[in-house]
C-alpha cells in the first residue's frame, strides 16, 4: 500500500480523537464518582477483525487485556454479529479482568460490512456477590464476587435484552448508579461509531482498514527497531506483595526478561507465587496487559500502544499461578498484582535501559471501600482510589500526588465525596519524611482520612507496601511504608494493610500510602535541593540529617561547616543496607 | 456616564508582545488605525502615545469618543513569566496540599519523564486554618479569628503580598471565606486579599482553589496596569468607559476586570478570533482555522459553523498551550470559559540559535518590540523569523509599519551568518531558510493541535491568517498541512483589534437551580428570570444601553439525576415542556440514547446584548486611505533553499481585482506584507480579503 503521510497521520489522529471522544462522553454522563471522579474506565476502537488500533488517554491496564476479551467475544458471535449489537462481558475466565470491570463492545458496520469495533470499560460501583463494592481482598472464589456475565448481547439488532437487563439489576446493591454507568458505556460507543463511520465516508472503507492495519505494523515496525537496540540477553528481578490478608507468607513476583536479537522479548514469569487464597489472582489477560505497558513505558514516545507493539512480546506465566489463575480462583483485587508486575518489569527494565527507569513508585494505588446504609435504607458505597508518588528519575526527581503511570486515574474530589456519602474527609495532604532518599529523591506518599458520619459502615482495605517498601535504584533509598489508622475517641490503633471490619459513627479511618523509592546515593543530592524539600516541609530536620548527612541552622539556613563535617564521615563509612529487596 | 449614541467614535486597542494595533470606527463605519511599538515595561504607555496620536492626526476630540475596546496580555504575560504576585493561600485544616495535589491525571500517557507544573503556591507559603463547612452548608467547627490572624502574620513575615484564601465546602456556605478576607483585610490592609467564594462558587475544592490562587496571583498587576491606563487616558482626556476582552470573546467593565483578572487571561487573541468567525460568515466561509502570528507566538483556533471552539475551563501552561477536556494535569486549571486556543512560542521576533546538540532551534525566547530583530539596530544582535524573512526578501528590507521603522537588511545578515550560518558551516541565505523552515514547523504543531489531533482534516478548511507576519509564513503552512486556501482579511496586521469593534456588548448572569424538572413551577421560573435580567439590565444601562435597545437570549443547563455534567439547550419564554423536549432531543443526538430517569434543571444562564447602531459589519466596512501607501516595483525573493532568487512584482491589495493572479507576488500594505507563492494564485473577494489558492 502506498502510504500517504498526511492521510496516514489524520486517520491514525482521527481515531485517537474519537476514543478521547467516547470516553469524555463517559465522563459526562456517567453516573457514579468511581467513573466520573476518578475516572478508572477506558475506551479503545479495534479493527473489524478485533484487532486493537486505538485508546483514549484513560486506563492503560485495561487496554492490553482487550485482546484476549475479544477473542471470546468473537469465539462466541463470529458469524452473528449485526449492526445495532452490544455486547457485555465481565467475567475474568472469559477474558474478562474481575468482576467490576464490564466490557462493552458494539461492532461497527458500513455498507453491510463490520470494520471496527468500538470498546468501553467501566469499573461499576458494585456487581453484587458478598461485599458492597465486589472488590474486598478476602474473597475466596470467584463465586463470592458479584455476577459473572459471560459475553452476551445487551441490545441484539437494535433491541434492549430486557431479560439481561432485568437480571443485572437485581443483582446488583446500586441498580440506577450500575444502569446509569452502563448507559454512559452505551452512548460512548454510539459516539464511536458515528466518530468512525465519518471517517469511513470522508477516506472510503477500503482505504481505513488498510490504514488501520498499517498502524500496527507501524507500531510493530517502531517497537521492533527499539527493542533490536537492546543488550541481548536475560535480565531478571523480584518484587513482593506483603500479603493476601489471610496469611502473613510474601507473594513475589519473579521475572525473567529474555531480549532475542531479532527486536523480540520473552517475559517468563515461572517462580512467581502459586495463586493465592485471597483475591489478588490476576488472570492471564490482565498479566498480558501490564506486561505491555511496562515495556511501552520506556519506548520512544510516539510508538501507538496497540496490538502491533503486543506482537514483539511473548508472555509465559505458569498455569495455577497468580498470574494465571484457574477456576475459581477470586481476582477482584487483582489490581494490585497488576501493580506489582509493573514494578517488577520496570526492575527488570532497569538493568536494560538504565537511563529510562525510575525507582519504584507507590505500588498502586490504594482501594478504600466504605459502605453501609442511609438513614432511609438506602444503601451507600464509597469506593475511593489514593494516588500516588513516582520514584525517583535517572535526571531528576520523582513526582508526588500523580496516578501511577500504568493508569490514568483522577481522585474523587473531597466535596463531591461529602456531598454524596455520609462520611468527611479530615485530611487530605502529604506524608512528611516518607519520600525515598537519593540524589533524585521519591515523592512523598498521600494521607486521607475519613470520619464515619453513617451509624455504622464495613470498611474494607486494600492496601501494600506495608511489609515491602517501594524500591530505590543506583544506591537510592526505599521510599515510606505505607500505613493504616483507626481513631476512636482518642484511641489511636493500627490496622493492617488488608482488612474487611465493621465501624461505628464518629470512628476516623486513617491511610497513609507508601512514598516513592530514590534513585542515587542521597549523599550526592545538593544541600540547597535538600533544604528546599525542609522549608516545604515535606522532610523533617531530622531526616534530612539520617538520610541525607545536611544540618540546618537557625531559620532554616543551611550549616554549611557542620553538613560537609557529616558529609565526610558518613562517606567514610560503608553504606547502609537499606530494606531493599529485586534483582 | 456618556450615553453609546451620543458619541461617535469606538477605539479598538490590541497590545502585542511586539506591537500596540489601534483601530478607530467612526459612526459613518469609516476605519482608522495605526501601529506602535509596545511598551512591554508598562503597556498603557504606547496605548496613551497612540491614542493620543491617532486622535490628534484625525483632528477628533477625545470626549467624543465612546467606548475604548481592550485586549491585554497582562495576565498570559505575569503567569508566563512569573510575574506576579508573591501569593499565599490559606486553607481548611487538613487541606494545605489540595493546590498541588490537583487531579492526579497525566496529559500523556507511558511517559516516565513527565514534569508535574510547580504550583503557583509553595507548599510553605499555604496555611491551614481551624474551620470547617460541611457539604449540607452548616457549620462543623467555627473559624478561628487567631488561626487567620496568625496566618496572615506569617505571610507577611514571608513578603507575600496577595493571598487566595479557599475552603472546603465554601460554595455552600461561604461565611468563613467572608470571615477570613474581613479579618485579613482589617489587620493586613495591604494584602490584596481573594475568596474562593467570588471568584468561582462551584464544586469541586481543586478547581476552585486554583481558579482562585491563578487571580490572586494577577489581581496586582492587572490592578495596576488597568489603573496606569485608565489615568492616562483621562489625562488626554478620553471619558469613555474602558472594556476589557474576556477570554471567551464577551467584553468586561474594567473595574469588574481589576477583581476577576482571572477572566481575562487569554484576552489578548479572542479579538481576532471574534474578527474571525464573523468575517468568515460575511464572506460565506463558516468552518475557518484562525492563524494569528504575532511577535511572539503564533496561535490556532478552530471555528465550526461560524462559532469559534469554546471550553468551559482550560490549563494554562508553558509549550504548547491546549485546552484539556478531561486531562488535568498540564499546568494551572482555570475554571473560567474561554475560547480554545492552541498557542506556540514562534512568531516574528522570536530568536534563532544552535542549541546544545548542534540543533537549530527558534523561540521561543523573543527579542519582542525591544530590542527587536537584529535588523531594527537596536541592541539585539541575535538573528530573529523577522531577519530571516528580511534577508530572503519576503518582507521590505527598507521599513516597516508605514515606515515608522526603519530596517538595516546588513543587520539581520550579520546575525543570521555569525549565530547560525557559521556555527552549522551554512551559507548565510540556506540558514536563513533554515531558520523559516523550523519556524514553519513550530506554527504547523499549532495549526496541527486543533485539526489533526481532533481528527478533523486541514484540507478540508480554510486558513484564516493575520498578524504583521500572517501573510507571509501562512502560505508555506497551508502547503505543508495540504490546506487548499488562504485567506488574508483586510487589515490583516491590526485585525485583533478590528475584531473588537465587531464584537457585541453583552453580559451575562447565570444562576444555579439544581432541582427536578418536574418538581418546578413556572413561577418558580419566573423568578429566576427575573433576578437574572435586572442583573443583567443594570450593567447595560451602565454601558449606556436602555431596555429598548436590548436583547435577552436564555439558556437552560439540564442533566439526568445524578450525572456530572450538563447539555445547554436555549429557551424562550417559561416554558417547561419547551425546555423538556429541547433537552431530549439534544442528548438524543449527542449520546444516542434516551434515558427515562428525572431530569435536573442545573443552572439558567442570560445574555444580555446592548445592540449598537455602529458594530463593524465586514460587509459595508471601509478603510480610510493612508498618505503613501501605494507601492510598487519588484524585489529579489528566494523561495527555497537551493533556488535562485526571483524578481517578484510588489503591488498594493487596490491593484488586485477579483480576476485571479498567478504568484509569485508581494502585496504590501501599511501593516502587513502577503507573499504568494510561484505554485498559488491570488484574487481579492467583495470584502477585501486576499485570497490565495493552491493548485491541487
Amino acid at each position: 500500500m502506498k502510504v500517504d503521510p498526511i492521510t496516514f497521520a489524520v486517520i491514525k489522529s482521527g481515531l485517537d480523537s474519537i476514543a478521547d471522544d467516547m470516553a469524555y462522553t463517559v465522563v459526562r454522563i456517567a453516573r457514579s464518582e468511581i467513573v466520573k471522579d476518578v475516572m478508572d474506565f477506558s475506551a479503545a476502537l479495534c479493527a473489524g477483525d478485533g484487532q486493537m488500533v486505538a485508546q483514549a488517554k484513560t486506563i492503560a491496564q485495561h487496554l492490553g487485556a482487550i485482546p484476549e476479551a475479544m477473542a471470546s467475544v468473537l469465539a462466541k458471535f463470529e458469524g452473528d454479529l449485526h449492526d445495532g449489537d452490544v455486547v457485555i462481558m465481565n467475567d475474568p475466565y472469559h477474558g474478562g479482568m474481575h468482576l467490576p470491570d464490564i466490557f462493552m463492545f458494539v461492532p461497527i458496520f458500513f455498507g453491510g460490512e463490520r470494520h471496527a469495533f468500538a470498546v468501553v470499560i467501566c469499573h461499576h460501583t458494585d456487581v453484587g456477590g458478598r461485599v458492597p463494592g465486589s472488590n474486598a481482598s478476602d474473597s475466596t472464589e470467584i463465586y463470592q464476587e458479584g455476577l459473572r456475565i459471560p459475553p452476551l448481547k445487551l441490545y441484539d439488532r437494535g433491541v434492549l435484552n430486557t431479560t439481561l437487563e432485568a437480571l443485572i439489576k437485581i443483582n446488583v446493591r446500586v441498580p440506577d448508579r450500575v444502569w446509569g454507568d452502563l448507559s454512559a458505556q452505551f452512548a460512548a460507543a454510539q459516539v464511536g461509531k458515528r466518530g468512525l463511520e465519518k471517517l469511513l465516508q470522508r477516506y472510503g472503507a477500503a482505504e481505513v482498514d488498510a490504514y488501520m492495519q498499517e498502524l500496527l505494523d507501524y507500531a510493530e515496525r517502531l517497537t521492533r527497531r527499539e527493542i533490536a537496540t537492546w543488550p541481548k540477553g536475560t535480565y531478571r528481578f523480584v518484587d513482593y506483595i506483603d500479603n493476601d490478608g489471610f496469611s502473613d507468607t510474601p507473594i513475589p513476583i519473579k521475572v525473567a526478561i529474555t531480549v532475542n536479537g531479532d527486536g523480540t522479548l520473552l517475559v517468563d514469569y515461572t517462580g512467581s507465587s502459586p495463586q493465592v487464597k485471597g483475591a489478588l489472582n490476576s488472570t492471564l489477560s490482565f498479566t498480558h496487559s501490564l506486561t505491555y505497558l511496562s515495556v511501552r513505558c520506556v519506548l520512544a514516545k510516539d510508538v501507538p500502544n496497540n496490538v502491533g507493539l503486543f506482537r514483539c512480546i511473548t508472555v509465559k506465566a505458569p498455569e495455577a499461578s497468580i498470574l494465571n489463575p484457574v477456576m475459581p480462583a477470586p481476582c477482584a483485587a487483582r489490581a494490585l498484582t497488576g501493580y506489582r508486575v509493573f514494578d517488577t518489569m520496570l526492575g527488570a527494565l532497569a538493568q536494560i535501559v538504565p537511563d529510562k527507569v525510575p525507582a519504584a513508585g507507590e505500588g498502586g494505588n490504594s482501594v478504600i471501600c466504605i459502605s453501609g446504609l442511609r438513614p432511609n435504607r438506602q444503601p451507600f458505597i464509597i469506593v475511593d482510589m489514593i494516588c500516588g508518588a513516582w520514584g525517583g528519575r535517572p535526571d531528576k526527581d520523582g513526582l508526588e500526588a500523580v496516578t501511577n503511570a500504568s493508569q490514568n486515574l483522577s481522585n474523587m474530589p473531597v466535596e463531591v465525596m461529602e456531598a454524596e456519602h455520609p462520611v468527611r474527609i479530615e485530611d487530605y495532604s502529604f506524608v512528611t519524611d516518607s519520600c525515598g532518599a537519593g540524589r533524585y529523591r521519591g515523592g512523598v506518599g498521600v494521607r486521607r482520612s475519613y470520619r464515619i458520619l453513617a451509624p455504622e459502615a464495613l470498611l474494607q482495605l486494600r492496601t501494600d507496601r506495608v511489609t515491602f517498601q517501594p524500591y530505590g535504584l543506583n544506591g537510592g533509598e526505599p521510599g515510606g511504608s505505607s500505613r493504616n489508622f483507626i481513631e476512636i475517641g482518642n484511641e489511636r490503633s493500627a490496622l493492617p494493610g488488608k482488612i474487611t471490619t465493621i465501624v461505628m459513627r464518629d470512628t476516623l479511618i486513617i491511610h497513609e500510602q507508601a512514598g516513592a523509592g530514590g534513585f542515587g546515593n542521597p549523599l550526592l543530592r545538593e544541600p540547597e535541593q535538600v533544604r528546599e524539600d525542609f522549608l516545604d516541609g515535606k522532610i523533617t530536620a531530622a531526616f534530612a540529617e539520617q538520610h541525607y548527612a545536611v544540618r540546618f541552622g537557625a531559620r532554616g539556613a543551611l550549616d554549611v561547616e557542620a553538613t560537609a563535617r557529616l558529609r565526610s564521615e558518613r562517606a567514610a563509612t560503608p553504606e547502609p543496607s537499606g530494606a531493599r529487596h529485586g534483582a | 456616564m456618556a450615553l453609546a449614541s451620543d458619541n461617535r467614535f469606538r477605539i479598538a486597542i490590541d497590545i502585542g508582545g511586539t506591537f500596540t494595533d489601534i483601530a478607530l470606527l467612526t459612526d459613518a463605519g469609516l476605519i482608522h488605525q495605526s501601529k506602535i511599538s509596545s511598551t512591554p515595561s508598562d503597556p498603557s504607555v504606547a496605548v496613551i502615545e497612540g491614542v493620543g496620536q491617532l486622535l490628534a492626526e484625525l483632528s477628533i476630540s477625545p470626549g467624543a469618543v465612546a467606548e475604548v475596546l481592550h485586549g491585554t496580555t497582562v495576565g498570559s504575560n505575569t503567569i508566563l513569566q512569573r510575574k506576579g504576585a508573591r501569593t499565599g493561600l490559606i486553607t481548611t485544616r487538613g487541606f494545605r496540599d489540595v493546590l498541588e495535589i490537583g487531579r492526579i491525571r497525566m496529559p500523556d500517557m507511558f511517559d516516565l519523564t513527565w514534569e508535574k507544573p510547580k504550583p503557583l503556591v509553595p507548599r510553605r507559603h499555604r496555611m491551614e486554618v481551624t474551620e470547617r463547612m460541611a457539604a449540607d452548608g452548616s457549620t462543623v467547627e467555627p473559624l478561628s479569628e487567631a488561626g487567620v490572624i496568625s496566618a496572615g502574620k506569617a505571610l507577611v513575615a514571608e513578603g507575600i503580598e496577595a493571598v487566595a484564601i479557599a475552603f472546603i465546602n465554601s460554595y455552600r456556605n461561604p461565611a468563613h471565606e467572608l470571615q477570613a478576607e474581613a479579618i485579613l483585610r482589617a489587620n493586613f490592609p495591604h494584602l490584596l486579599v481573594t475568596t474562593s467564594c467570588a471568584v468561582l462558587p462551584e464544586m469541586k475544592e481543586y478547581e476552585r482553589t486554583s481558579t482562585t490562587v491563578v487571580n490572586a496571583y494577577l489581581l496586582a498587576a492587572m490592578r495596576s496596569y488597568l489603573q496606569r491606563l485608565e489615568a492616562g487616558l483621562r489625562a488626554i482626556g478620553v471619558a469613555a468607559p474602558i472594556l476589557v476582552m474576556t477570554s471567551n470573546g464577551g467584553m468586561l467593565a474594567a473595574n469588574v476586570t481589576c477583581e476577576k483578572p482571572v477572566l481575562v487571561v487569554a484576552s489578548g487573541p479572542a479579538g481576532g478570533v471574534i474578527g474571525a468567525a464573523r468575517l468568515g460568515v460575511a464572506r460565506d466561509d463558516r468552518d475557518v482555522i484562525v492563524f494569528d502570528m504575532g511577535g511572539t507566538t503564533a496561535k490556532a483556533v478552530i471555528i465550526e459553523d461560524g462559532r469559534p471552539s469554546m471550553t468551559s475551563e482550560y490549563e494554562f501552561r508553558d509549550g504548547i498551550s491546549t485546552s484539556s477536556r478531561f486531562i488535568k494535569a498540564g499546568g494551572y486549571m482555570l475554571k473560567v470559559p474561554a475560547i480554545d486556543i492552541a498557542e506556540v512560542g514562534a512568531g516574528g521576533g522570536s530568536i534563532a540559535g544552535i542549541d546544545k546538540g548542534g540543533l537549530l532551534v527558534v523561540g521561543p525566547q523573543s527579542a519582542g518590540a525591544m530590542p527587536g530583530p537584529a535588523c531594527y539596530g537596536l541592541g539585539n544582535d541575535r538573528p530573529t523569523v523577522t531577519d530571516a524573512n528580511v534577508v530572503l526578501g519576503f518582507i521590505n528590507a527598507t521599513s516597516l509599519a508605514g515606515g515608522k521603522l526603519h530596517i538595516d537588511r546588513a543587520l539581520s545578515e550579520q546575525a543570521i551568518r555569525v549565530h547560525v550560518g557559521d556555527p552549522l558551516s551554512l551559507p548565510m541565505q540556506d540558514a536563513a531558510h533554515g531558520i523559516r523552515a523550523v519556524a514553519n514547523a513550530a506554527m504547523a504543531r499549532a495549526i496541527r493541535a486543533v485539526t489533526v489531533e481532533r481528527g478533523l482534516d486541514p484540507r478540508d478548511l480554510t486558513l484564516m491568517a493575520f498578524g504583521g507576519n500572517g501573510g507571509v509564513h501562512a502560505p508555506d503552512l497551508a502547503r505543508q498541512l495540504g490546506i487548499p486556501r488562504v485567506v488574508i482579511p483586510p487589515m490583516s496586521g491590526i485585525f485583533s483589534a478590528l475584531g473588537m469593534l465587531a464584537s457585541d456588548i453583552e453580559h451575562t448572569a447565570l444562576k444555579t437551580v439544581s432541582q427536578r424538572l418536574d418538581r418546578m413551577s413556572v413561577a418558580d421560573l419566573e423568578a429566576i428570570k427575573q433576578e437574572l435580567r435586572q442583573q443583567v439590565a443594570a450593567q447595560l444601562a451602565a454601558d449606556g444601553y436602555q431596555a429598548e435597545r436590548t436583547a435577552f437570549l436564555w439558556e437552560a443547563d439540564l442533566r439526568h439525576e445524578g450525572q456530572a455534567t450538563e447539555l445547554t439547550v436555549p429557551f424562550e419564554g417559561e416554558d417547561f415542556s419547551q425546555i423538556r423536549e429541547r433537552f431530549v432531543a439534544e442528548y438524543f443526538k449527542t449520546y444516542g440514547y434516551r434515558d427515562s430517569t428525572p431530569m435536573e434543571l442545573m443552572k439558567v444562564r442570560v445574555a444580555g446584548r446592548g445592540l449598537r447602531d455602529n458594530r463593524l459589519d465586514f460587509g459595508n466596512m471601509k478603510i480610510a486611505a493612508r498618505a503613501g501607501a501605494s507601492r510598487s516595483g519588484t524585489r529579489q525573493v528566494s523561495f527555497a533553499r537551493g533556488e535562485p532568487a526571483v524578481a517578484v512584482e510588489i503591488v498594493d491589495r487596490g491593484a488586485l481585482g477579483a480576476s485571479s493572479r498567478q504568484g509569485p507576488l508581494i502585496i504590501e500594505e501599511f501593516d502587513a506584507t502577503i507573499v504568494v507563492p510561484p505554485d498559488a494564485k491570488a484574487h481579492k473577494d467583495a470584502i477585501g480579503c486576499i485570497v490565495l489558492e493552491f493548485e491541487t
